[in-house]
């Protein structure tokens, strides 16, 4: 896949000789374009023509106006159309197609590239392919952060080219891989482009995408060429197995041939890169003054590479790491060497093509394994690389929900632009197929063997299509957002229900102790009317004694006055009562 | 044509200016003792009328006009802002209308024709950013120039409002058959016809011999011409100012 933020639209203007045919650089945000249709965006942009509110908007007036403007840019494509030399052939409201003009020029279907240097706009439109050292020469112009001046399809990838009718272009990939020597993509001069991969110092033969090794001049014949035009040699292409670092390495690579080589970082650079970061911290134009043959981009990304880097950076930040940079170095061997193994450890007959070189590797890294099997399961703290992450969390959140989550995450790629699409079509299948092959297995692994499903998974994601590692890493990223929140979800499910769980069993015991004082005033109360009764016994009795007493003495015949005074009171009352 | 009555027939609207701000166009003219002050600019409506004499003072203190200027100013804008108010709270017909408007000025040493169609219906429209393009696009270097071909489109905007009310109010009135009829065709003759551009079987694309009518076009005038123009527009005023005196 191209990195290019470019897509050319091609014009049949000349059927007979396709090498003549004009070609149009349009931004690749443009690539809904469509001569004989309207786009959502467009809708959505100019409502106006599409409400069918007035008589003089409807959506054959827009797409008059729109191809009209279009064509009269493009009968000139290096002179800038004005808004002012449009109105005078439309009939039409000076409003109206001002803001139709304003949305076609933001867009970049017109005035995109206008202005560019002469030349490269000629070759343009020749139609024929400019060496790429040239296309990186001073004729590109970068000009308030767009990319200016028409330039010329890079060579599209064969599976592009058969998909399109540019037979020319095809012809022209083909003979293009065959070089070997001569396969990449010319970058536009985007700004992003430089952020990212900075300068690249020159080497001589083209790398492979896996190993990252230089591959001689013998072996050009066993390279393969992959989609979007990378060099891979012959003993990776067996594999077909990356990891994380490699594909960040693999996307490094793809403008390789701008300036003739790629920047491989060596281990006393990524030494020296590691003490700089120690001793500088987060100061970047330190860091790459102590690396020196590193840009400061080229530090960054390297470092964010680093399956650690983020680890370290964090550490720093908050204290810094007594960590000597000779275990890191250490670590970092053992973590490269763990990669390489990993990457060959699903196919088992990868060894018999090796290089000698190759297999001392090999052999490090078999002595290696509990580093990297100790490394992996503890791949959620953040000292992992995004890819590992992906893979876990994917396997956490379940299959199923990462395969949505996947499918969602390249389709809303696919919407964003056309290219990504056609980078990710092919391995939609792949990806969902794998990620629920991966569910199958899932239930009949163990933690222990999570490492073993990893570099499946990755080898899945990653596989054929190294050169949409951008648009890959991007789907991927989202794929582990999607991923993690289904998971988060699921978690907050989980904590409500218990919430819910636990409220309810408040709610219980509250009304048993409820229960429970109820019964107890009820014993209460029983206890009360007991008393309360014997009470009323023992008094009737009192008072039949006194009954008793009395009658005696009335008999025995001792009646005096005062003996009314001796009655209790309360028996008085309580008889009056 | 039915397709047309069914568009057209929009709810009428309070009087506005048929533009994205409400904002009038404002000409002053104005000569006290043999010294000329004009000037044309947009003014917002919804500003306090307490407004109007800060900006006459402002102008005559920068123009270093006499003091006699503010009222005169003053007076002025108040009679246009006065004019728009009696039209204001009145019912707009709002007929999806696509009108030509003319641009033909000097400002300075810079003249400007130009033709180009206005919806007049569009109440998006923004005459100051068109202008501004305009300007941009034919590299006219004069900053006042944008400005006056914004305010010249909204002056034959605002005289299409009105049109368009006064010509509800007299079709009203028309009954009596006190001359309706005339103002009443009056703004339908310089409209487009849309079902000829419009329709299934028009096209919106001109004809190439006709770009030159819709064409701006931009003459820089030497100080010499300047000055001669000046004088023959001096003349005529003082021709024109006579002939009123003797009426």
């Amino acid at each position: 896949m191209r990195p290019s933020g470019q897509e050319e639209e091609e014009e049949e203007e000349d059927e007979d000789d396709s090498l003549a045919r004009d070609l149009y650089t349009i931004p690749i945000s443009s690539g809904w374009f469509r001569w004989d249709g309207i786009h959502d965006t467009e809708r959505r942009s100019l409502p106006e023509f599409f409400e069918g509110s007035s008589f003089t908007r409807n959506p054959r007036v827009y797409k008059d106006y729109r191809d009209f403007i279009i064509n009269k840019y493009r009968e000139d494509p290096s002179c800038r159309l004005t808004f002012t030399d449009v109105r005078k052939a439309l009939v039409g409201d000076v409003s109206l197609l001002r803001k139709l003009f304003l949305f076609l020029e933001r867009w970049g279907l017109i005035n995109f590239g206008a202005g560019a240097a002469p030349p490269a706009a000629a070759a343009a439109a020749d139609g024929v392919a400019l060496p790429p050292g040239e296309a990186a020469g001073p004729s590109v112009v970068v000009e308030e952060g767009a990319p200016w001046g028409v330039r010329v399809v890079p060579p599209l990838p064969q599976s592009y080219a058969a998909e399109r009718k540019s037979g020319g272009a095809g012809a022209a990939t083909a003979a293009s891989a065959v070089g070997g020597d001569e396969i990449g993509c010319r970058l536009p001069p985007l700004t992003s482009y430089s952020d990212v991969f900075g300068e690249w110092t020159p080497r001589k033969a083209p790398f492979c995408g896996f190993c990252g090794e230089e591959c001689s001049a013998g072996q050009h014949e066993l390279m393969e060429v992959m989609k979007g035009g990378f060099v891979v040699c012959a003993k990776c292409s067996k594999s077909k197995v990356i990891c994380e670092e490699e594909t960040v390495q693999l996307s490094d690579h793809k403008d390789g041939d701008v300036n003739g080589a790629a920047s491989a970082w060596t281990d006393a650079e990524t030494l020296l890169l590691l003490e700089a970061v120690l001793k500088h911290g987060d100061d970047w134009d330190l860091i790459a003054q102590h690396v020196r043959t590193k840009s400061k981009s080229d530090c960054i990304a390297r470092l964010i590479q680093l399956p650690f880097g983020e680890h370290m950076l964090g550490s720093m930040n908050g204290k810094c790491d007594s960590r000597t940079s000779v275990i890191q170095a250490y670590d970092l061997k053992t973590n490269q060497n763990s990669i390489t193994e990993l990457s060959k450890g699903p196919i088992q007959s990868v060894t018999s093509t090796h290089t000698d070189g190759k297999e001392n590797v090999v052999d490090e890294s078999t002595e290696e394994r509990p580093l990297k099997r100790r490394c992996f399961l503890s791949s959620l703290d953040a000292t992992d690389s995004l890819m590992n992450q992906v893979a876990l969390l994917s396997t956490v959140a379940g299959p199923h929900v990462a395969a949505a989550a996947a499918d969602t995450a390249v389709t809303t790629l696919c919407n964003e632009n056309t290219r990504a699409r056609d980078a990710l079509i092919v391995n939609e299948e792949t990806m969902n197929n794998s990620f629920s092959s991966n569910g199958d297995q899932c239930s009949g692994l163990n933690v222990g063997d999570q490492d073993m499903m990893l570099p499946q998974r990755a080898e899945c994601q990653m596989d054929k299509s190294f050169g949409a590692a951008a648009y890959r890493m991007r789907a991927a990223t989202v794929t582990a957002m999607g991923a993690a929140a289904a998971r988060a979800k699921l978690f907050a499910e989980h904590e409500e229900r218990e919430m819910q769980l636990l409220m309810a069993s408040i709610i219980e015991a509250q009304l048993r102790k409820i229960q429970y004082k109820l019964k107890h005033f009820e014993e209460l109360e029983h206890t009360m009317e007991q008393e309360y009764t014997l009470i009323q016994q023992s008094k009737e009795s009192i008072l039949a004694e006194w009954v008793n007493l009395l009658r005696q003495a009335f008999r025995a015949g001792i009646a005096r006055l005062r003996d009314h005074h001796v009655f209790p009171k309360p028996f008085l009352n309580k008889n009056c009562m | 044509m039915r397709s047309l009555t069914l568009w057209s027939s929009k709810a009428p609207i309070k009087f506005r200016m048929p533009t994205a701000e409400n904002l009038i166009p404002i000409r002053l003219d104005i000569e006290v003792d043999g010294q000329r002050y004009k000037d044309a600019f947009v003014w917002n409506p919804d500003d306090p009328d307490s407004e109007v004499i800060n900006f006459a003072k402002r102008t005559v203190k920068d123009l270093k006009l006499p003091p006699t200027f503010v009222t005169q100013i003053v007076q002025s804008v108040q009679a246009q802002l006065a004019e728009f108010r009696s039209f204001e709270g009145q019912d707009m017909h709002v007929k999806e209308k696509i009108v030509p408007l003319k641009i033909d000025l000097r400002v300075n040493n810079t003249v400007v024709r130009d033709q180009f169609l206005w919806d007049v219906s569009n109440f998006e429209s923004d005459p100051e950013e068109f202008a501004r393009t305009l300007c941009k696009d034919l590299n006219i270097g004069d900053p006042e120039v944008g400005p006056a071909i914004a305010v010249a489109i909204r002056e034959q905007l605002y005289e299409i409002a009105t049109q368009s009310v006064s010509s509800l109010r007299e079709a009203r009135a028309g009954k009596k058959g006190r001359r309706g009829a005339d103002t009443f065709n009056r703004p339908g003759n310089s409209a487009l016809d849309l079902v000829k551009y419009f329709g299934s079987k028009g096209s919106v694309i001109r004809k190439r011999k006709d770009w030159y009518l819709y064409e701006p076009i931009v003459d820089i005038l030497s100080n010499e011409e300047v000055g001669a123009l000046d004088a023959r527009e001096e003349l005529n005023a003082r021709l024109k100012r006579k002939l009123d005196e003797k009426e």
